[in-house]
């Protein structure tokens, strides 16, 4: 029997934080949510037609020529066009990442103004399946993929290049000779310089230091895997336009879409509904296929619905980053200089590659390393032949963390200290002196749940189970990003609530639903706030479509921060309400509103409580008209620090076979205020299926002679079932507490950002010997043993 | 349409007349070419012409479990079933479950502390509760083994498997007093 989380003393809260069903649950359980997929099907627009793309067969190639009269000619094909139509020819360059989702962007703004290297329809392929030369429209999908296959191209094949070291080489070839000559992204103003933070004088210190540890960390590619792929249907004739998509940017499309085919804003409507999981993939939401698949709508004058096929939407992928660190230290444990040097694999287009390599270092070297005199970050950003990579739940923080608890539990062990004990030393955040009591507790409950004392052996030393096998613990910690001040960005944050005269409540607090539990956060959140006039969860219908016409700005699922966002929001609401309720009560009970009070649904006057009447009864006395409240505001930049979370694993490892098999896991997460306590654990929970396939088993693979990339399918991309998962215990935390009324922070990616170091860890406990890249497979457990 | 290469010696069934499929307790009749091509699969069939979109398409080829549905009472993925191969058989997708079924119930309640809800994005759901109903019709009391054997065909990539194996065991034991009380 597990145990439910211990709330903040004298909380007192109704609803927020509480252990309930998700308030979609019983839709979903029965299969009657629809996505995109569902809503765009063809007996729901008749004449709808369906697109393809041509996909490059070569890593790097381009196109000389190209006859698309056999597709064209194919019964079922209304439309063939190619990248020398005008409708192409004429659109601006542009990329995939113009934001990362925080905010809305224009043209103009966006985050990386400086690598405008995609084409919406080119001659030009940088990776296998990239988008390139002819698009089809069809009655079917079946003929417009036999369309595609009769289209005759000319392909110029250029040398290609998978690995960053290897594209940084002289003779490298050069994959987007108009941004870079050597294939490293050049500085620009967002990221800054190669060198990003230069604090103190690490290089005096190393040279001084008393204790220097160096290592180095590789994370490999894996991939989102949403098992909603990637779908659009365009809509566009007499002058509107209208999407439907599974993007999770709905008012940022529509700003694309506008700022892209030189529409009016008012002539784009862009419809969002639920989307089957996210994790980060459309944070390159700008993508030029829903330019393409307007374009053949717009020509054919009908609606046309691109669909990715599982494969396809391998797509996106977090980046693979190849980390050097170096630490200096006293002999008593203090940290006096941290050195971290990255090289990205950024793929075919820069989307946000830079982000993914400075944001997360520059952060945690902000808050938890604000006490270290000496910090010192660079990293390069590298163009190859591979899928493009950036945003996987969470933007570079695994990375970084493979190699910040790497060089935790290499200079613990050197300092024979244990490393628990070095972070508290050692990390914490720049408003507060140490230790900092968000992170000692995260790492108190951590390490009491998994049994960190008992289970802890010298390095390889521990005792042998079933002849072959080998145990160990290990754990990896990190600053939680997105506490409310961290959201500035976002601009103003709209909600409206409803209240009918029957009591029931209304809620437009627009977000894209991708299964984050962030629409049960804002209904529990809501009740909270209307508890006075007896509003309960059950009486408050949740909007959950998202249509650019008719709703307020989304609220993106990006920062995993939307869970108390506009829960914040909806809390300053309150007053206005009451005003609302007051000011059509004065009439009714003669008197000022200053005198008035809301009690559990009745409005009395304080001095005689007998003279009053319930809402309800004061609402149908009047016009019925419902009391609309619609609110905005910026999120509270008050600094208020940044609580931890963090990671234990315990792993068996087979020296005979090197096989590792997680036995335990232990996810703690400080959430300043649980918003809502089953959805969190379900993050919790669910966050080690994606952490722990990346240690183990996740990882695109390419033919290194073709470049070819060999594992686009659920069959050979191995992510781990239920059969895999071991028992897995949440631990929820209210030690820090932000600004406002829950001072709450986001916790989804921050679940699984430390899983694969913390496995790694329990690694090097269990057998002695570190492995620094993941996945870890038995083959190379075996390698580092010496067995192969 | 692939024409059949000549020379061959292979013998090839005379396609049926009539294709008749009984799906949620209703029979269907279809009629070959028209209605059903020989490369239509099953799950092309119940979603893009008759509209049970409760079954989701994501990867079909076999891999992910979305598209479960319940063919003569045992679980099967429809993404790998020829439409054809369903003439005179038993379908029951999620649309066809009562609406208080109690394994719908038991996913959409789960809410106790420490495993998390059964459904994030709920896009696997209805992949997962066929199974589950598959599994139970046949076993009623599953260990955690065969839960775990039962459902490992299916991904979650909210990976709420914690959450499911709880719904399952709260849908046998809702199953369990049911059949106590009738």
């Amino acid at each position: 029997m597990k145990q439910p989380y211990t709330p903040r003393p004298n909380s007192n809260r109704k609803f927020v934080g509480g252990y309930r069903p998700k308030i979609d649950a019983w839709e979903k359980a029965r299969g009657k949510v629809e996505y995109v997929d569902d809503i765009t099907i063809k007996s729901r627009f008749p004449g709808m037609l369906y697109a393809k793309v041509l996909r490059s067969p070569h890593a790097h190639a381009r196109i000389r020529a190209i006859d698309v009269s056999r597709a064209e000619a194919l019964p079922g094909v209304v439309c063939v066009m190619t990248y020398k139509d005008p409708e192409f020819t004429s659109l601006k360059p542009t990329n995939a990442g113009w934001t990362d989702g925080v905010d809305t962007v224009s043209y103009d703004k966006k985050m990386w103004n400086q690598f405008n290297d995609r084409r919406v329809l080119g001659d030009y392929a940088c990776w296998v399946t990239d988008e390139v030369g002819a698009v089809v429209a069809a009655e079917s999908e079946a003929i417009a993929d036999e369309a595609i296959r009769l289209i005759k191209v000319d392909w110029e094949v250029l040398p290609f290049v998978l690995d960053p070291i290897e594209a940084m080489k002289p003779d490298a070839p050069v994959i987007h000779p108009d941004m870079t000559a050597n294939n490293i992204l050049p500085p620009e103003k967002m990221g800054g310089e190669d060198v990003f933070l230069d604090k103190g004088d690490v290089d005096t210190d190393f040279a001084n230091a008393e204790v220097v540890i160096e290592a180095t960390s590789t994370h490999h590619n894996a991939t989102q895997a949403s098992l909603d792929n990637w779908c659009c249907m365009v809509d566009w004739k007499d002058e509107k336009f209208t999407l439907y998509s599974n993007s999770y940017e709905a008012d940022q499309t529509r700003m694309h879409i506008s700022q892209m085919l030189d529409l009016p804003l008012h002539k784009v409507t862009v419809i969002s509904s639920y989307v089957g999981g996210q994790f980060g993939r459309g944070d390159t939401g700008e993508q030029p296929f829903f330019l393409f698949t307007a374009i053949l709508s717009k020509k054919t004058g009908r609606p046309v619905k691109f669909k990715h096929t599982r494969r396809e939407s391998f797509h996106d992928s977090r980046q693979p980053t190849i980390y050097t660190g170096k630490v200096g230290a006293k002999k008593d444990g203090t940290i006096t200089s941290l050195y971290f040097k990255s090289i990205g694999n950024t793929g075919a287009y820069a989307d946000h590659s830079i982000f993914a390599l400075k944001f997360a270092p520059l952060e945690i070297s902000e808050v938890s390393f604000a006490h270290i005199p000496n910090v010192k970050l660079e990293s390069y950003a590298v163009y190859t032949n591979k899928l493009p990579a950036c945003m996987m739940r969470g933007v570079g923080n695994s990375q970084f963390n493979l190699i910040f608890g790497h060089v935790v539990d290499l200079l613990a062990e050197k300092l024979d200290m244990d490393p628990i004990d070095l972070c508290i030393k050692n990390f914490g955040h720049e408003w507060e002196t140490l230790p900092d009591k968000s992170l000692t507790e995260v790492l108190r409950q951590g390490a009491e749940k998994i049994g960190w004392k008992e289970k802890r052996n010298k390095p390889g030393q521990g005792p042998v189970y079933d002849k072959t096998k080998k145990r160990g613990v290990g754990f990896s910690l990190h600053p939680a990003w997105h506490a409310e001040w961290q959201e500035v960005r976002r601009g103003h944050i709209p909600i409206s609530i409803t209240l009918n005269p029957d009591g029931t409540v209304i809620l437009n607090a627009p977000t894209v639903e991708t299964g984050t539990g962030s629409n049960t956060c804002n209904v529990l959140g809501c009740a909270e706030s209307l508890s006075f006039l007896g509003v309960t969860p059950e009486k408050i219908h949740w909007n959950h479509l998202v249509n650019t016409d008719t709703s307020m700005k989304d609220c993106v699922q990006t920062d995993s921060a939307v869970s108390y966002l506009q829960s914040e929001v909806i809390a300053t609401a309150v007053e206005d309400i009451k005003q609302e309720i007051f000011d059509r009560a004065e009439p009714v009970l003669k008197a000022k509103s200053a005198d008035m009070d809301i009690v559990d649904g009745r409005v009395f006057v304080k001095k005689n409580p007998d003279q009053g009447l319930t809402v309800e009864e004061l609402l149908f006395q009047g016009d019925l008209v419902p009391i609309t409240i619609t609110k905005s505001r910026l999120a509270n930049p008050e600094k208020t620090g940044v609580p931890y979370f963090a990671n234990f694993a315990e792993v068996e490892v087979d020296m005979e076979t090197g096989k590792v098999d997680v036995l335990h896991l232990v996810v703690i997460n400080d959430c300043g205020t649980v918003m809502f306590a089953s959805g969190a654990e379900a993050q919790q929970v669910g966050g080690q299926v994606m952490g722990m396939g990346e240690a183990l088993t996740e990882e695109i693979i390419y033919d290194e002679i073709s470049g070819v990339p060999l594992n686009f399918n659920f069959i050979d991309y191995k992510i781990p079932t239920m059969a895999d998962m071991p028992d897995i215990d949440p631990i929820l935390l209210e030690v820090w507490k932000g600004a406002g009324e829950y001072g709450a922070c986001g916790i989804g990616e921050g679940t699984l950002t430390c899983t694969p170091r913390a496995i790694m860890n329990g690694i090097y406990n269990a057998i002695g010997v570190r492995i620094n890249d993941i996945p870890i497979k038995p083959e190379k457990v075996l390698r580092a043993l010496g067995k192969v | 349409m692939p024409k059949s290469s000549e020379g061959t010696t292979k013998t090839v069934a005379a396609p049926p007349s009539e294709i008749k499929i009984k799906i949620n307790g209703c029979w269907h009749n279809f009629e070959p070419e028209r209605d059903i091509s020989p490369t239509m699969t099953l799950s092309y069939l119940l979603r893009e012409k008759l509209g049970f979109t409760g079954l989701k398409v994501s990867c079909d080829e076999g891999g992910c479990g979305a598209c479960t549905v319940i063919m003569d009472g045992k679980s099967v993925l429809s993404c790998m079933i020829l439409a054809v191969e369903a003439n005179g058989h038993e379908i029951l997708t999620i649309e066809g479950l009562a609406k208080d079924d109690p394994i719908v119930e038991a996913f959409a309640q789960q809410c106790e502390p420490g495993y998390g809800t059964a459904l994030q994005c709920g896009i696997c759901t209805p992949g997962f509760v066929m199974s589950t109903k598959a599994l139970l019709d046949e076993n009623p009391i599953p260990t955690m083994g065969e839960v775990k054997e039962a459902l490992s065909g299916h991904i979650c990539r909210c990976g709420c498997y914690a959450g499911i194996a709880q719904a399952v065991t709260h849908a046998s034991e809702k199953i369990a007093k049911k059949g106590d009380a009738s």
